[in-house]
């Protein structure tokens, strides 16, 4: 029977081709726009690490300027950290894992004379960040915390700096010269790509993660340069390189690892302890605001999903409701025409079931047809926004099978909704009322 | 009055050429009651539609009313249509979606009537078919042959010269039928011309003038009889359907 | 009875009445279009408005010679390496090339979305809040480079000029300052801000010596964009960038040209992010310009979608009243007449959508400043977009009416 109901739905195309043809165009834009749309929102919302975000949390301490908050919102602690801050949580210990980070970046000058010297960019952090963010290792391991303690000159690249320094093999135990002095490679990272690029949101949240990773403390050792944004409510007393690591400037993020509820209450306990000691020594002049926010919340805290993409999802869901409207109206169309149709198949015996049936098979065709369609649309559409916005969103403008998935269930579901009004007034048309002729 | 001589209307498809009227002359007066007949593809409907400026013809002299057809471009044609002809088709041809009212008004906007006199030139005809209470209804509301007598009203609301119907009793009983039928010579009686196409050769013996159409030229036949046919006169009382109706 | 009543082809040929009484019982149909049509204005609408508005916001002059200017980094990493000697020389040798009309180091620059900015304020001490500007740290070439006019006071001397180190915390007494942060400053007389002292990290002077007629700050979406102030330094760090203009035409070779006689002349450094301010605007709007072209397309795809639907439908409702078009020519009606009653059918339909769409335009717009901070919308985008809607689902109409008013009368006797 469902192969009977296949044919009459294929000689019903093949009788109004043109009519048939929209429908599909018309599901099939519908589907494309708000796949394309849906993908970059689906990729730029996604979970960066599934497996623990939310048990790794961000760090914020309020020790903003007494006269006024860190931005328009009120009671908004401030998105970073100052040096002081970073390093006695650090050194307090108080969970599972930490790590505090910097941005910096350096020139480096490799070996080889016939690779020119190039500018890197750096994450210094602690040895936890590693295993806290599950970063894929291709050759070596992160260092350990002997390494940070004895701020030890030693250097894990990403494999792309691998690759062009060392052709891409084990450069483990090599050397390697940045900012002028010499480093120790102890490992080399596997392809990684979180997005969005969680851990440090500040300077563009579908970055690229950075070439070189080196022990935090390094940054006052070698007085590594500020990379990213670096926000001051007041001046830095004194001059130098260290009165900065010293003032209230915020230019550090923090991380910790808390593996359960009670971690974390207690871990928040620990912090407002630590600011009311601070205030004893007359800094952190605001109320006491202090906020532990996990992975997905600290993503949405900082509205990592463009508005644009967002406001463009919703266009776009607009223009399907306008693309299946057009589809009820023709399939409506379509089926008025059929009207005589329908009331001889009546009459020789279909119950509205059967009529039900073979209609929402013809629909349901159409809707799979321009489902298909439609993911073609998308792939073209998501190589448009690859080209519209060049590198920035070229992670972000792929699709996987859940969306290829998803695309095909919207379209199929979209499809069988704009049949199922015209369908059902279809199958309503009484028996007898057409075999009269006109 | 209707006026054709040597009318010759030829159809053509890509191989085929039908000579659906030649050499075809008529002679219509003022207060006739035509009757025309003949066999399926004899070339009656042609006529009509020729008669009715529905169609054009490529030879011949069609004079309406004193006015030259063949040069008449489609608008004024339609124009003539409107104030001239009225018809009455088969199987109707009612719209479904408008009520009574704006079935018979349909030729009144055409013809550019004020509202106040469609109105009552709409009550007026809808009346003298005894539909007037009905005037809100559908269509589908209806009988065949209420349907069929407001096409009449619709036909009439204008005032038109000449009637043509094309087999207007044909998707009716007979009972209807012969009502639809008195009507109609009421109607020619107050002084319409109609052309009525039929093949009933019992309703043909009704009309004042018998024309016999075959492969598309006229044979006219005697005038018949028609004053001794004793149906109730269709005129329209307050009380109902003028005509009586046997359901 | 017989004469003709007056004529009047306005109120009377139109059969508003009929249409409406023949639509209500076909409400499905009209009811779909309709809200087609109130739908596709409500994208349309709020589309064309973020475009004008992005488009509004990519216009804004930067107040540099765009054309003519680009800028590189000089970044040194030998041991040895002395920017500001290298920074001197560099400057020398590029301001005597033919074709450069001048040059200046500078920390940051308009439309790269990267850079320094500080607060001045007007009163002394923390307690006062200062306004935001944008830092250009420049010599006294900077006027020149930047294509900057003074609309008031007097440009930097050479003396003027300090040198700033890493980390350093005290500023320059002098300053310039765009005439927007001036107004900012002094809301009741930008002008005579001249001369006036305003303070820097809360309390340290700095006496305003100049003011310039407009200069962008680097954040293209920042509020204030305009406010900025150049302060005369030279920077004593790692990296330096240069900012340079040429005569009209001569970019592009003055680029490669610097380019490769800066890595000749010192080999203690890389060079690296030579972009010129063409490629910088365009990578500053890229997102906008990137939204304006994906709106675009939704937009004409979405008109003519709709504009298919229309065609669709009413070539279909046409076939389904053949019939009663040939009875209506029959009865009179002109091909005219029966263009005139789907295009007017076509027009009821059309005005209740774009009634409905005027609401829902209104209402999208309310939920996009709600929820993206976008601007209210201005009203009179609310009827064009609505004339504009009634026009599209008139030209899609045209064609089945064309059609429809091309059914020979004669099918009216046609049985069946």
């Amino acid at each position: 029977m469902f192969n009977y109901y296949l044919k009459l739905a294929f000689n019903s195309f093949k009788r109004n081709p043109i009519l048939t043809g929209l429908m599909i165009a018309a599901i099939a834009l519908g589907i494309g726009a708000s796949m394309t749309t849906i993908t970059v929102n689906y990729l730029m919302s996604g979970d960066p690490i599934p497996e623990k975000s939310s048990q790794l949390f961000h760090v914020q301490v309020d020790s903003w300027d007494p006269n006024t908050g860190f931005n328009d919102e009120p009671n908004t602690p401030p998105n970073q950290l100052t040096w002081t801050e970073a390093t006695n949580l650090m050194a307090a210990k108080k969970d599972f894992r930490q790590t505090a980070m910097a941005k910096s970046g350096a020139i480096i000058q490799p070996d080889n004379p016939d690779i020119n010297p190039f500018e890197a960019s750096i994450r210094l952090a602690f040895s936890d960040f590693f295993p806290m963010f599950s970063v894929p290792f291709q050759y070596g391991n992160g260092w350990d915390q002997k390494a940070d303690e004895d701020r030890q000159m030693v250097v894990v690249l990403s494999k792309e700096t691998n690759d062009k320094v060392f052709g891409g093999e084990n450069s483990v135990g090599k050397n390697i010269v940045i900012f002028g002095k010499s480093f120790r490679v102890i490992g080399v990272l596997d392809a990684w790509q979180p997005l969005p690029k969680f851990y440090d949101v500040n300077n563009g949240a579908f970055d690229d993660p950075e070439a070189l990773f080196m022990p935090f403390y390094l940054k006052q050792e070698l007085e590594l340069p500020n990379w990213g944004n670096t926000n001051c409510w007041k001046s830095p007393e004194g001059e130098g390189f260290q009165a900065f690591l010293q003032s209230e400037c915020i230019n550090f993020q923090m991380w910790v690892e808390l593996e359960t509820e009670q971690d974390k209450q207690t871990y928040l306990t620990f912090l407002n302890n630590y600011v009311n000691d601070q205030k004893e020594l007359g800094r952190f002049p605001r109320p006491l605001n202090n906020r532990l926010l996990n992975v997905m919340q600290w993503m949405h805290d900082q509205e990592v999903v463009a508005d644009d993409a967002q406001i463009m999802m919703w266009l776009s869901f607009m223009f399907l409701v306008v693309c299946l409207l057009n589809t009820i109206g023709l399939q409506l169309a379509k089926f008025s025409a059929k009207s005589a149709e329908i009331g001889l198949r009546r009459a020789v015996g279909a119950t509205k079931q059967d009529l039900f049936l073979q209609y929402t098979v013809e629909t349901g065709a159409v809707g799979l047809a321009g489902g298909a369609m439609g993911l073609l649309l998308a792939l073209l559409g998501l190589v448009g926004i690859r080209h519209l916005y060049g590198d920035e969103l070229n992670d972000l403008a792929t699709l996987d099978s859940t969306m290829i998935a998803t695309a095909l269930l919207l379209s199929l579901f979209a499809s069988v909704c704009a049949g199922l009004y015209p369908t059902w007034r279809a199958c309503n048309i009484a028996p007898a009322s057409q075999l009269k002729s006109q | 009055m209707l006026t054709m001589t040597d009318i010759k209307k030829v159809y053509r498809t890509d191989s085929i050429e039908t000579h659906a009227l030649r050499d075809f002359n008529l002679q219509v007066n003022e207060g006739d009651f035509v009757a025309v007949t003949g066999p399926s593809g004899s070339g009656k409907t042609t006529f009509l539609n020729i008669a009715g400026l529905l169609e054009t013809f490529e030879e011949g002299r069609f004079e309406l009313d004193g006015v030259d057809i063949s040069h008449q471009n489609d608008a004024s044609r339609s124009r003539l249509r409107n104030q001239k002809i009225g018809f009455i088709f088969q199987s109707f041809n009612l719209i479904p979606d408008l009520n009574l009212f704006d079935n018979v008004d349909v030729p009144l906007r055409y013809r550019g009537f004020n509202r106040q006199e469609r109105k009552k030139r709409i009550e007026n005809s809808l009346e003298m078919v005894g539909l007037a209470k009905r005037m809100k209804h559908l269509p589908a509301q209806l009988s065949g042959g209420q349907q069929q007598r407001v096409a009449i009203a619709r036909a009439l609301a204008g005032e038109p010269r000449f009637l043509l119907a094309d087999e207007p009793t044909g998707n009716l009983d007979s009972n209807m039928a012969q009502s639809v039928m008195s009507l109609l010579k009421d109607i020619n009686a107050n002084g319409t011309t109609i052309i009525m196409v039929t093949h009933d050769a019992g309703l043909a013996t009704q009309a004042t003038r018998n024309i016999h159409v075959r492969d598309g030229k006229v044979s006219e036949m005697n005038e018949s009889l028609s004053a001794k046919v004793d149906m109730p006169n269709a005129v329209a009382t307050d009380n109902g359907p003028a005509v009586a109706l046997v359901k | 009875m017989n004469e003709q009543k007056e004529r009047s082809f306005f109120a009377e040929n139109w059969e508003v009445g009929p249409i409406l009484r023949a639509l209500l019982r076909n409400k499905v149909g009209a009811i779909l279009i309709a809200l087609q049509i109130a739908f596709t204005m409500t994208i349309v609408v709020n589309a064309i408005y973020i475009i004008h508005e992005r488009s509004e916001k990519m216009k804004r002059p930067s107040g540099i010679d765009e054309a003519n200017s680009f800028y590189l980094s000089s970044v040194g990493f030998t041991n040895d390496f002395n920017t500001l000697v290298t920074t001197k020389k560099d400057l020398n040798l590029i301001r005597s090339l033919e074709g450069v009309v001048d040059a200046i180091q500078i920390n940051a620059v308009p439309m790269s979305n990267s850079g320094w900015s500080m607060g001045l304020q007007t009163q002394p001490g923390a307690e006062f809040d200062g306004t935001g500007s944008a830092v250009y740290m420049v010599d006294e070439h900077a006027l020149n480079t930047l294509d900057v006019a003074l609309v008031a006071g007097e440009n930097f001397r050479a003396t003027d000029i300090q040198t700033r180190v890493a980390s350093q915390n005290h500023w320059p007494d002098k300053v310039i300052i765009t005439l927007a942060m001036a107004n900012r400053l002094f809301p009741d007389d930008g002008l005579g801000a001249l001369g006036k002292t305003v303070y820097i990290n809360d309390i340290e002077p700095m006496i305003i010596t100049g003011i310039i007629d407009k200069l962008q700050a680097p954040w293209v979406g920042w509020d204030n964009v305009e406010n900025v102030m150049l302060t005369p330094e030279i920077r004593d760090a790692e990296t330096s960038r240069y900012f340079i203009r040429t005569k009209p035409g001569q970019r592009d070779r003055i680029m490669s040209e610097v380019e490769s006689l800066l890595a000749k002349s010192n080999t203690g450094r890389i060079l690296r992010d030579m972009r010129s301010i063409d490629e910088t605007r365009v990578r500053a709007y890229r997102d906008n310009s990137a939204m304006i072209r994906i709106l675009v397309t939704v937009m004409v795809i979405l008109v003519i979608v709709t504009g298919l639907g229309i065609v669709g439908l009413a070539s279909f409702s046409v076939n389904q009243r053949k019939k009663q078009i040939g009875t209506r020519r029959a009865l009179g009606a002109s091909q005219q007449a029966i263009v005139r009653y789907f295009m007017l059918e076509n027009l009821l339909i059309s005005t209740v959508g774009v009634v409905l769409g005027a609401m829902l335009t209104v209402g999208l717009n309310i939920v996009l400043v709600d929820a993206f901070s976008l601007d209210p919308i201005t009203w009179y985008y609310i009827p064009l977009g609505m004339l504009a809607l009634w026009v599209v689902g008139q030209l899609a109409v045209y064609g089945p009416a064309k059609k429809a008013a091309n059914i020979p009368p004669a099918l009216a006797t046609r049985s069946a």
